[in-house]
């Protein structure tokens, strides 16, 4: 594919000392962005979407999500956590959420329970839908802005489809920005040197926050891998005795760790949540086809199941799952949050986000029209004469990349193996 | 001039892979790196068109064709034939099987929607003998 100059920002590395060349991160990879030349180490040389397939593709722990905890010394002085609620997931079903808030508290300076901002997001998302419902020549379906991959994916491949993503700020987002405002109005801290960080179990957060596409710039400093504050909150868990209610969220917040959880915190209307990188492409294309017009609002996340499925989770996602729903039915389904203000909020502008670029550092196609027609001959004449069975072994994902590889000056077609036995 | 040329084969009542050829039109489409909307347009086409075979037609195929002027799309079936063209253009108006519609189609919007989609269409049948439906979008 041509590389449409999606930016070339990305968080998701390969560790060139510990890669074996096996080519598994190559085959797993959506965007075809990762090659192995000469089948030695693996590269990303495309447009990564920081999906985070490969990480979990990697049986040798090559491939890795750099987040600010990679290195702990770029965090502020003073460190205020606003957590997924996928973090309360990953200590089985006897750690309360609370203590997990606790737990952390005694390492960073503030802590806020970021699932009651999902109540918050899930008035706007209604409200808004119920505005887009009956307009003449209304966008549909509307797609949510939550995952950040699955904006990628959409920035990179189904651009046309931007803007069915609605401009409401993510939840994330909010939380950075009203802990922010609140902590500096307030004075909390002597100083304006403190730093707000998502703890997350996905890849593409890091990317969300230094390159964020419907924001100028994020409310977030920074984010931290659940895998990275995994053992730090489990030593912490040992010898709790504070006593403070800092877990705020219903388990309408809760449950939106799980695939399905943001749409069940909506009231009645025809939404739907996939989950799964391939099935969200596959529904992202139906979509582009004029498909699913009947449908108001599409939740996707592109890990399996839901974010409890992200690459820097630590707990067994079908675990997490189970724990996530008796979180669910433990902390109800009511709101805690008051509807009216919610509503006031929401006419306010409240979660509107202020810019609607969509696609960052977009470059202009390098080729006109014409040669592009004549690139694609070129690709079709060469494809036809490879084997077609994606083996990998030439360094390219597969035959029809490797065409283009080869038509592109990347590789040579005595690459294929295949072909040189026959 | 720049030209390529790509036939993709139909079959009838097949509904597991059912879009299979419009997906595939479309990703070629961006791989030339054509205009969103103007893949938008055609991937609805396509995949009414496509659709349109595995409901009603014989085997067929979709033959793509691509220039710097545009894109015309060539779908040719084998199938039973439109009896009335102009009512087949009527939104709402649909002669779909039992079976079509109990998974989701017939709903009469096909070639409406090509209609209002494409910038040429040509529809060519003959009673038992099959149909053909050209569609043309300018680049």
């Amino acid at each position: 594919m041509v590389d449409q100059g999606l930016s070339s920002l990305h968080y998701v590395q390969i560790d060139e000392k510990r890669c074996t060349g096996c080519v598994l991160c190559m085959k797993a990879c959506p965007t075809k962005a990762i090659r192995v030349p000469d089948l030695k180490v693996a590269k990303i040389v495309g447009t990564c979407i920081d999906c985070g397939e490969c990480i979990r593709a990697c049986p040798q722990g090559a491939v890795k999500a750099i987040t600010t905890g990679s290195d702990p010394s770029k965090l502020s002085r003073y460190t205020i956590i606003s957590a997924s609620p996928v973090l309360y997931a990953q200590f089985g079903e006897e750690v309360m959420p609370n203590e997990v808030l606790l737990a952390l508290r005694r390492s960073f300076k503030y802590v806020y329970d970021q699932a009651y901002i999902h109540e918050l997001y899930n008035v706007a998302v209604e409200l808004h839908v119920k505005e887009n419902r009956g307009k003449e020549g209304a966008i549909r379906p509307l797609i949510s802005p939550v995952c950040p991959v699955v904006n990628r994916l959409i920035s990179y491949r189904f651009p046309s489809l931007l803007k069915h993503v609605i401009p409401i700020i993510t939840p994330r987002e909010i939380a950075a920005r009203e802990l922010k405002r609140r902590l500096y109005c307030e004075k909390v801290f002597d100083t304006s040197e403190f730093g707000v960080y998502h703890i997350t179990p996905c890849s593409a957060k890091m990317v969300s926050i230094k390159d964020p596409l419907f924001l100028k710039s994020s409310y977030l400093d920074g984010a931290l891998g659940i895998n990275e504050v995994f053992e730090l909150v489990k030593r912490n868990l040992r010898d709790l005795e504070e006593d403070m209610m800092l877990h705020r969220s219903s388990g309408v917040g809760i449950g939106w760790g799980v695939s399905g959880g943001e749409i069940a915190g909506m009231e009645e209307g025809n939404y739907l949540a996939v989950s799964g990188l391939q099935e969200t492409i596959h529904y992202l294309e139906k979509i582009e086809m004029g498909l699913f017009s009947d449908i108001e609002y599409f939740e996707f996340r592109a890990c399996l199941e839901g974010c409890i499925g992200g690459p820097l989770t630590v707990a067994d996602r079908y675990q997490a799952k189970r724990t996530v729903a008796k979180f669910v039915r433990m902390f109800g389904q009511e709101k805690r949050l008051k509807y009216a203000q919610a509503q006031k909020a929401y006419r306010e502008g409240w979660f509107y986000s202020e810019s609607r670029q969509g696609s960052p550092n977009r470059t202009d196609q390098r080729l006109s029209l014409s040669e592009a027609i004549e690139r694609e001959e070129r690709i079709e004449k060469i494809f036809r004469t490879l084997p077609g069975k994606k083996c990998g072994l030439c360094g390219s994902p597969d035959c029809r990349t490797f065409a283009e590889d080869v038509v592109d000056g990347m590789a040579s077609v005595d690459r294929c193996v295949l072909m040189r036995r026959c | 001039m720049a030209h390529l040329t790509k036939i993709y084969s139909i079959k009838a009542r097949d509904y597991l892979r059912a879009g299979e050829v419009s997906m595939q039109v479309q990703s070629l489409l961006k791989s030339i790196g054509f205009a969103q909307e103007t893949i938008r347009r055609v991937s609805i086409c396509a995949y009414e068109a496509e659709m349109n075979v595995v409901m009603h037609g014989g085997d067929g195929r979709m033959t793509v064709e691509i220039n710097t002027d545009g894109i015309c799309l060539d779908v040719k079936d084998e199938g039973p034939g439109i009896e009335d063209i102009s009512l087949a253009l009527q939104e709402g108006y649909s002669t779909a099987s039992e079976e079509a519609r109990e998974m989701g189609f017939g709903a009469g919007m096909g070639l409406p929607n090509i209609q209002k989609n494409s910038d040429s269409l040509e529809i060519v049948s003959e009673k038992e003998k099959g149909t053909e439906v050209k569609i043309g979008f300018k680049a």
